[in-house]
């Protein structure tokens, strides 16, 4: 979309510049106020009794010696706050403490706010609590079972059994099309959960203060919908309850849903009145996880003689642990992602959630897509390896085409598969590379396909899915008040450079105020990679209303029509006669003349669109993102350890709005894919987590960080503001696969299970050289 | 995580160090020595044998030297990891240096500290809901071993990278406690098992560590099986020395860190006429390393590959030194 008063054939000024995040140098000096630097007189330290049993009926609680402990202000059970609430309305199975049973160890039963830190641990450890422990669901099969209702962790569950949700999709003839193909394999694959692991750990301070009102600092991704919790919760009304989002160290999905600590803090604080601050050590991290969810999946693929892929036929199991979170997306997320970036016309899937009682899955970076993405994307390698074809070419030849309709009926507005496949072979020299690198050393390559942005917002209301307002007083200042949640990613930059685009001003005139819900109007958050493309599209429209009103007003001070004016460079410039101008503050002036300060307002919503199928809604989005990576590594034959050193990660951004900050989102989701198709693995002994803590969960170090090397690709979506879409979650997805395929480049072993770790590598080297000497000998 | 109570203790001189450990004693007071306070630390906040006095060793004077054939306790990783000195005599110690933590954790932690370094298991590196929940184990609080279920032995894994160095070039650590001063060569200082860990009073800190003149000469070299390149404790660590005489190799070394509960010296391989500088030789080495390593499943990584990376490292490091 242009707009008329766009500056012709000129280029931008910011928009597509490499420029600093507007926080940067905040953050980089520890200036940056983050939830636990919020220091209030009189604050008290909240702490949360957690379960020692993975599934247990809680008998009694007794709180007495608790309270009458010196320095102990309050002391909270479940049954104080028995509402329900969870991020999805269809899964509201969370409470703010335990209320009749535990569901995992480490599950929240009693708080106390105290004076100080060793007070109220000292008090945790005088609450009685008696337990009847339950039978423990820790495997994902033990779950399918049907079991009497006080062994289900929740009272909505299908068919009597722990099974959450469960999916069945078909289209077209998935049958007919395996019994036709030429080439057809169906293959398991384990994934074990992974979590987060971002640098802030939770903090909420909460403080019900003398006018009844309470305010909330918390470190979330989505003040929206904690907003919604606590009036469900605390049972107020939202106008007497105000969000504050201070800056927020990392989320990655972790901080996408309102959490029972949140609620805590806010009931203490009801309780004792006085401010309460709880914040978590990184145990308790591990326990809040809503990490990717360990799944099972069967994935079967049939290619067709001339090398196009005919079916696929899709079926996860998926552990939840012990709560909903955005589950009900997840189950879905982990079939109809599938229906890119190639063009399949066959297509079933059913998926299962299951309840198991360990800490909860949720929402994490590629959210549903990473695991169904690497089974699909190592078959794929595996039937181009097995008819002969290269693997670039092969995924070329059934690159989804822009502005056509999957068979699931997901709209395909730009698609830059093909090209993010061409320059990522380009660029790694792959057919130079490709099964020519010695034993040992390997290159492979896998594509992608993600949302920007889901398109049918989680309650079903009729507002703006991102409203921006913009305010400007005689300083000139243009302030940006949206409640988009910067959470590290940029998105307070994308809010500030659109604006001063639009307006023609030096981004220092932009002041973000993203963080307060008594100012800023709503948008619903960081998650499902939504903010660029939705508060992108709200705050360019709030600047085009502001504009037009400063270029009225500079054609009522020169007398000039107003169609002739642009804003450029801190001015309206005329362009039919650039001599005539009027500064930029003299417009505001003459605009404010009327009604003081000026204000303007813009918003986003979806299209519609869709299906109209049962589960139609998931996956919608207004527009796709789409990746080709290719990666290099290097076997140590010795430890069976794998070095990857190089990976082209070609990304669909639509459009860079500032390529800083989309290399950067790049490399990010690079490392963070690594540490799962490698390192990390969020494990269990029993139903403990065996390593809750950053020594032993393993992330990768900056040591084993490869060579990254950021393409963009632009596809100048139509719709996206400026043509951006999507950047932060789906430039993660091809890494795992594409590493796995460069494993067998390497060494001709494939892995259908993560993390890849050296001694996997080492047992397959040792197999393999095992099976040679037999060779050897019978060949003898 | 917060740090539970305890009174800390700053004796600067080691007279005034002894005399304090005296008088707690006396008093029925119990302590434990922190100097870089990378190992108890932690341990502490986790709640893992807490006591109620600790006495630092941050400002007692001296003991910090770092010399070809003597070490001061107190001299920190970080500069044992970048001494040009010792690289030119003993490559295996500096190169053990090198591969501990970060950066930031070889500024703090001291070479006394390495050597004393508490003993690792998943049962007992956890915080005290955990243990609680799970069930305490032998090492803290409990009466059962979670490793190799029976309740005399710990099994907890060693996890220092210098001692195996030290053990190959045969060091001998000095000691001093209210008793006085006594030396022990280090091949006899680790003994019983993951709670004991050595025959050092827990009254006696450790003043330095020597390497004889005889181990003058001696190849040294060491590997570490490691997830990650940094902040990894030794999961499997292989430390060797040799030399090299009239087409043999002699004088083999072999210690190994990273496996049982205390850092153990293989002894001198039966040499005969010495060992040939080859492969024959290297698989020799792996496959004494194979016979003789013991793993159990309590750290990172399968204990069969844990055990196969001990005779995979003595095999590289044989090559290696005998190249070099």
């Amino acid at each position: 979309m242009t707009h008329p008063h766009d500056i012709p054939n000129q280029p931008r000024r910011l928009l597509g510049k490499r420029i600093p995040l507007v926080d940067a140098k905040r953050k980089a000096t520890g200036q940056a106020v983050y939830t636990d630097d919020i220091r209030l007189p009189g604050t008290l330290v909240g702490k949360i009794l957690r379960s020692p049993h993975p599934h247990a009926k809680i008998l009694s609680i007794d709180t007495g010696k608790a309270e009458a402990l010196p320095g102990v202000h309050a002391v909270l059970t479940g049954r104080e706050a028995p509402a329900r609430f969870g991020v999805l309305p269809v899964s509201q199975d969370e409470t703010a403490l335990a209320v009749d049973k535990v569901r995992f160890i480490g599950d929240n039963v009693a708080a106390v706010a105290a004076e100080d830190e060793a007070t109220a641990l000292e008090a945790l450890g005088l609450i009685e609590v008696e337990y009847e422990p339950l039978r423990a669901f820790l495997d994902m099969e033990q779950s399918l079972e049907p079991v009497p209702e006080e062994l289900r962790l929740h009272t909505k569950t299908v068919g009597g059994t722990n099974i959450h949700k469960e999916v069945s999709q078909e289209f077209g003839e998935v049958d007919r099309a395996f019994e036709e193909a030429a080439w057809k394999k169906t293959r398991d694959f384990r994934f074990i959960g992974v979590t987060h692991a971002f640098t802030e750990p939770m903090c909420t301070l909460a403080w019900f203060d003398a006018d009844d009102r309470l305010t909330i600092w918390s470190a979330t991704q989505v003040p929206h919908y904690l907003h919604r919790a606590l009036s469900k919760v605390l049972e107020m009304p939202m106008h007497r309850i105000r969000v504050v989002r201070p800056c927020v160290g990392g989320g990655f999905g972790g901080k996408s849903d309102p959490f029972p600590h949140e609620m805590v803090a806010a009931l203490l604080s009801r309780k004792c009145r006085r401010p309460v601050k709880i914040l978590f050590d990184r145990e308790e991290v591990f326990y809040s996880n809503h990490g990717r969810h360990p799944s099972k999946i069967r994935f079967g693929l049939a290619v067709g003689k001339d090398g196009t892929i005919r079916a696929l036929d899709i079926d996860a199991l998926i552990d939840g642990g012990a709560w909903g979170s955005f589950g009900v997306v997840t189950t879905y997320y982990n079939g109809v992602l599938a229906n890119g970036p190639y063009r399949v016309d066959n297509f079933r899937y059913h998926g299962r959630r299951v309840y198991t009682n360990k800490p909860p899955c949720g929402a994490m970076r590629g959210h549903g897509a990473v695991n169904t993405r690497f089974a699909y994307e190592v078959l794929l390698d595996e039937a181009a390896h097995d008819l002969g074809l290269d693997p670039a070419e092969f995924r070329l030849r059934n690159a989804l085409p822009p502005n056509t309709k999957t068979v699931n009926e997901f709209r395909i507005t730009t698609s830059g598969i093909r090209e993010c496949i061409e320059r990522a072979v380009e660029a790694s020299e792959w057919k130079r590379k490709k099964g020519n690198l010695p034993f040992g050393e390997g290159i492979g390559i896998a594509g992608g396909f993600y949302i920007s942005g889901s398109a049918l917002p989680i309650h079903w209301d009729d507002i703006p899915q991102s409203t921006v307002h913009l305010k400007v007083d005689l300083d000139g200042g243009v302030t940006i008040h949206s409640m988009a949640a910067e959470i590290g990613q940029g998105s307070d930059t994308m809010l500030a450079q659109i604006v001063a685009e639009v307006l023609g001003l030096d981004i220092g005139f932009c002041r973000v105020r993203t963080h307060d819900t008594d100012t800023a109007p709503i948008d619903l958050g960081s998650y499902s990679s939504r903010v660029t493309f939705m508060a992108g599209n709200a705050a360019r429209q709030a600047a085009e209303n502001l504009r037009a009103r400063l270029l009225r007003a500079a054609a009522d001070l020169t007398g000039y029509p107003v169609e002739v004016f642009v804003l450029r460079e801190g001015e309206a410039v005329n362009v039919t006669r650039p001599e005539i101008r009027v500064p930029y503050l003299e417009a505001v002036r003459r605009a404010m003349k009327e009604c003081g300060a000026l204000q303007a307002t813009g918003s986003y919503r979806s299209p519609p669109m869709g299906g109209k199928f049962k589960g139609a809604a998931a996956g919608l989005s207004p527009t796709y993102s789409f990746q080709a990576f290719v990666a290099q590594l290097k076997v140590d034959l010795e430890t069976g350890k794998p070095r990857v050193l190089d990976v082209w990660a070609a990304h669909d951004c639509g459009r860079a709005l500032n390529p800083l900050a989309v290399e950067g989102q790049i490399e990010g989701s690079v490392h963070m894919g690594l540490g799962q198709v490698l390192s990390e693995a969020f494990l269990y002994n029993g139903g403990n987590v065996l390593n809750p803590n950053l020594c032993d969960y393993r992330t990768l170090s900056p040591t084993e960080t490869p060579r990254i090397h950021p393409i963009l690709v632009e596809t100048n979506d139509p719709e996206g503001p400026f043509g951006a879409k999507e950047c932060g979650e789906g430039p993660l997805l091809p890494v795992l696969p594409a590493v796995a395929n460069a494993l067998y480049d390497a060494i001709g072993v494939r892995f259908y299970e993560l993390p890849i770790t050296a001694d996997r590598v080492f047992r397959a080297l040792e197999r393999q050289r095992k099976r040679r000497a037999v060779k050897d000998l019978a060949a003898r | 995580m917060i740090l539970p109570a305890f009174e800390l203790h700053h004796p600067t001189r080691l007279p005034e160090l002894l005399e304090l450990c005296r008088t707690l004693r006396a008093e029925g007071r119990d302590f434990d020595f922190v100097a870089g306070g990378t190992d108890v630390l932690p341990n502490y906040k986790n709640r893992l044998n807490p006591k109620g006095d600790l006495i630092s060793l941050a400002r007692l004077e001296g003991f910090d030297e770092i010399e070809t054939n003597r070490i001061g306790a107190r001299a920190r990783i970080a500069d044992l990891a970048t001494s040009s000195v010792l690289g030119e005599h003993w490559p295996g110690l500096v190169e053990a240096a090198r591969s501990i933590a970060s950066p930031t954790l070889r500024n703090l932690g001291t070479v006394g500290g390495n050597l004393c370094l508490d003993t690792r298991c998943h049962y007992f590196n956890q915080s005290e809901f955990w243990r609680r929940s799970k069930g305490y184990c032998l090492k803290a609080d409990g009466e059962d071993c979670l490793v190799v279920p029976q309740k005399k032995i710990c099994y907890a894994t060693y996890s220092g990278d210098l001692a195996p160095v030290f053990l190959v070039l045969d060091a001998v650590l000095d000691l001093a406690g209210p008793q006085g001063e006594r030396s022990m060569p280090l091949r006899e200082f680790y003994a019983f098992d993951g709670i004991r860990r050595f025959r050092k009073e827990p009254d006696e800190i450790c003043l330095r560590i020597r390497i004889p003149k005889e181990s003058e000469g001696l190849r040294t070299g060491y590997r570490k099986l490691r997830a990650r390149d940094v902040l990894e404790y030794p999961v499997m660590g292989v430390a060797m020395g040799l030399r090299v005489a009239e087409g043999a190799v002699r004088d083999l070394r072999v210690a190994v860190t990273g496996s049982e509960a205390i850092p153990l010296h293989y002894g001198d391989l039966d040499l005969g006429n010495g060992i040939p500088p080859g492969e024959e030789g290297a698989e020799a080495v792996k496959r004494a390393l194979l016979e003789w390593v013991k793993t159990y499943r309590n750290v990172p990584f399968p204990p069969g590959y844990r055990r196969a990376m001990a005779g995979e490292f003595g095999r590289e490091l044989f090559m290696t030194l005998v190249s070099a």
